[in-house]
């Protein structure tokens, strides 16, 4: 594999949709369809376009592992022949989700923005949604998330925001932490949905059952975000069990170097997935699509089932 | 190098099963002990906080304090030198030892930067590891894969098989103390053979006193019997006084998962006229990279680097790929060994390795100095991607 030709990838997408995957910043905003949501007002749920992505981040990581285990060489060859495709018309990111449904990360997305409005919170969208550029700061490709950064400032402002309502833990410390690091004279305030939901005091409605609970590590550890889904799947009679390496040690799920290393991503997984199972529960909640992804991937084989919190609203 | 080579090579040691039994057994141990020594003692958190301080004032002053130490040996007795690069420290020692000897050396991660075994050993010298972790490392021709567990690798069956061949006797995979016995009664003669003694640091105050940290009183032996004691001091260890050293001592071993360490000697000098011990005493100071990392706005964090091994124990990729993370042929491992690698050995082995960081930040969770591991990796990527 060839990190010069991942780059080149990353900025030929970029450059051409604004997204690494080539995702199309207006179906970011596919999930708000028919919710009637204003496109400007003081409070705006900005999703990052990270769930959205799941489905094309899955149909990646598939053709990177067969392309991993045919070797680096061909690797590299692969990715210039989808920029080469591209550039004679046809698109290998369309290709890669023929079949693939969308419909499981839009769901999550509503049960996030139905809650939110039975907590009495009013918000806008943005009807183009720009991705929130954590791939390229993760990269090291500064110049990259710096045009990105700023793109995503802009937009915001401009729909008159405030405060912007974040749905995973990339994005809020992105636009907690790094945002203000690249952009100047950005002062919006970020709260994470579920932080909006404790302080209303949302209870959802009765679900039973056991889950063990994985903390994302930039829920917990970057953004300190423990108690809030703890008492939200408590709200709901869901018993929460917790892994031996949890809140401030939870494991992390591999994801986040799935896109070099997608067999070792896996096998991080995998193991983070025993460890979960101690808990004696089959059922595994997490809060961020990234581990929805990565963990959910794996928990076949180990005969268990990965869900996002967002999944247990509405 | 590129990615595939990283890739691959760690696709192949999450896959090796004795590699991650061994990484499983050594974890899963220092997590119960970790916790149970913060439990009993958590003011340790506070030390940590206190001593992070003085890591940072002692990096931001590293060559004045690395003056004062060159000097507070002079003037006890011994020689001191200050070594630019491993080349330069590896003759020095090279010098002081001669050819023909034997060596008993203590375990230490910057005599295995420079490869100093390998040296001293071509040189046409004899030199025997005392450590247990690093004795096996040495026969079993591998690299330590643990700042203080180097052969977390290494399951007890491994070295029940390793110590069947090597001494010629029955032994017992279970019965870990008659190994242990086996490889103390192999070592006993060499510390009295020996004409040289070589250890590291574990910190070293610039008032003058080097100290080193250990449970089997190897060091002890290999410090005290022979004639001549080398030590070999990254420049980083150097903190202003004895105070602020006992500190470092306390929470390199309670962050080690030890309640209490077995042994902390404290070496001045060499031993007087008619004192036991070695009559001369020799102190390297290695820079290496050192001092250029210090300047160095991000890179500097990785010099407050007590050496403790807790990040690597709580790394979700060190825990299935272990020591291979940074590169087999690196001293160092994992997250923090791609950090000194990069600025200590060779900086485009360690640029491609940054990229398997997760930047999960477990690590840093783990740390008692709190160092932003993903921070300096993910700034170490941002070099590689502006070049490329």
């Amino acid at each position: 594999m060839s990190l010069k030709a991942v780059k080149t990838l990353l900025e030929d997408n970029a450059k051409r949709t604004w997204n690494p995957l080539g995702v199309r910043e207006s179906s970011c905003s596919e999930w708000a369809r028919g919710l009637n949501l204003p496109e400007r007002g003081e409070t705006l749920l900005y999703t990052g376009c990270l769930y959205q992505m799941v489905p094309y981040i899955e149909s990646f990581s598939k053709m990177l592992k067969k392309l991993e285990s045919l070797g680096g060489t061909i690797f590299s060859v692969s990715l210039k022949l989808t920029i080469g495709l591209r550039r004679i018309g046809i698109d290998l990111s369309k290709i890669l989700m023929i079949g693939v449904s969308k419909e499981r990360y839009h769901r999550i997305l509503r049960n996030i923005a139905t809650s939110l409005r039975q907590a009495g919170v009013e918000f806008a969208y943005l009807r183009e949604e720009p991705y929130n550029g954590v791939l390229y700061h993760d990269l090291g490709m500064d110049k990259l998330f710096e045009v990105q950064a700023m793109r995503i400032a802009d937009k915001i402002k401009a729909s008159g925001a405030k405060r912007v309502i974040t749905v995973d833990p990339h994005t809020t410390y992105s636009l907690r932490q790094l945002i203000p690091e690249f952009v100047d004279d950005w002062n919006v305030e970020v709260v994470h949905y579920l932080e909006l939901l404790h302080s209303k005091g949302y209870r959802g409605s009765p679900k039973g059952g056991v889950v063990a609970i994985h903390d994302p590590c930039y829920l917990a550890r970057w953004n300190g975000i423990l108690e809030e889904p703890r008492s939200l799947l408590e709200s709901m009679s869901v018993e929460v069990r917790e892994p031996e390496f949890t809140k401030k040690f939870t494991g992390c799920c591999g994801g986040p170097i799935e896109s070099l290393f997608p067999t070792l991503a896996s096998t991080i997984a995998e193991k983070r997935l025993h460890e979960l199972k101690e808990t004696g529960a089959n059922r595994v909640v997490v809060m961020c699509p990234i581990c929805l992804t990565n963990l959910g991937r794996e928990a076949g084989k180990l005969g268990m089932e990965v869900l996002d919190l967002a999944e247990f609203l509405g | 190098m590129d990615i595939s080579d990283v890739s691959k090579l760690l696709v192949k040691a999450s896959r090796d099963p004795v590699l991650r039994t061994g990484l499983d057994r050594g974890i899963s141990s220092y997590w119960k002990k970790r916790k149970a020594v913060l439990e009993r003692y958590p003011y340790v958190l506070d030390l940590a906080e206190e001593v992070r301080r003085i890591k940072e004032d002692s990096v931001a002053r590293m060559e004045e304090l690395v003056n004062m130490a060159v000097e507070s040996v002079e003037r006890q007795g011994g020689r001191a030198y200050v070594a630019k690069t491993a080349d330069e420290a590896r003759r020095i020692i090279g010098e002081v030892v001669g050819t023909g000897k034997t060596i008993v050396k203590a375990k230490s991660m910057t005599t295995e930067e420079l490869k100093l075994r390998e040296y001293l050993i071509e040189m046409g010298n004899e030199v025997y590891e005392t450590d247990l972790g690093e004795f096996l490392i040495q026969f079993l021709k591998t690299k330590p894969m643990h700042f203080i567990s180097p052969a977390i690798h290494i399951t007890r069956e491994k070295v029940a098989e390793f110590l069947r061949e090597f001494m010629k006797v029955e032994v017992d995979k279970d019965d870990i103390e008659g190994m242990v016995a086996l490889v103390r009664k192999f070592l006993r003669d060499k510390y009295f053979r020996a004409d040289v003694g070589i250890s590291g640091a574990n910190v070293f105050s610039a008032d003058g006193g080097l100290f080193l940290i250990e449970n089997e009183s190897n060091i002890r032996l290999s410090i005290s019997l022979p004639e001549k004691h080398i030590a070999v001091v990254g420049m980083e260890k150097v903190v202003p006084t004895m105070e602020d050293a006992w500190k470092v001592v306390e929470v390199i071993t309670r962050f080690g998962g030890y309640k209490v360490t077995s042994y902390v000697s404290l070496v001045r000098g060499p031993a007087a006229e008619n004192d036991l011990g070695p009559k001369e005493y020799h102190v390297i100071f290695l820079d290496n990279g050192r001092l250029n990392a210090s300047k160095d706005p991000v890179l500097k964090e990785t010099l407050y680097c007590l050496r403790c091994g807790a990040c690597q124990y709580m790394c979700p990729v060190f825990g299935v790929v272990g020591g291979f993370w940074a590169g087999l042929s690196s001293a160092y491992s994992g997250g923090i060994g791609v950090m000194w690698e990069y600025i200590t050995e060779d900086e485009v082995q360690a640029s491609y390795h940054a990229f398997a960081c997760l930047l999960c930040g477990r690590c840093k969770e783990a740390c008692p100095m709190k160092i932003d591991q993903p921070k300096v990796l993910r700034e170490i990527r941002k070099r590689l991607m502006e070049k490329l």
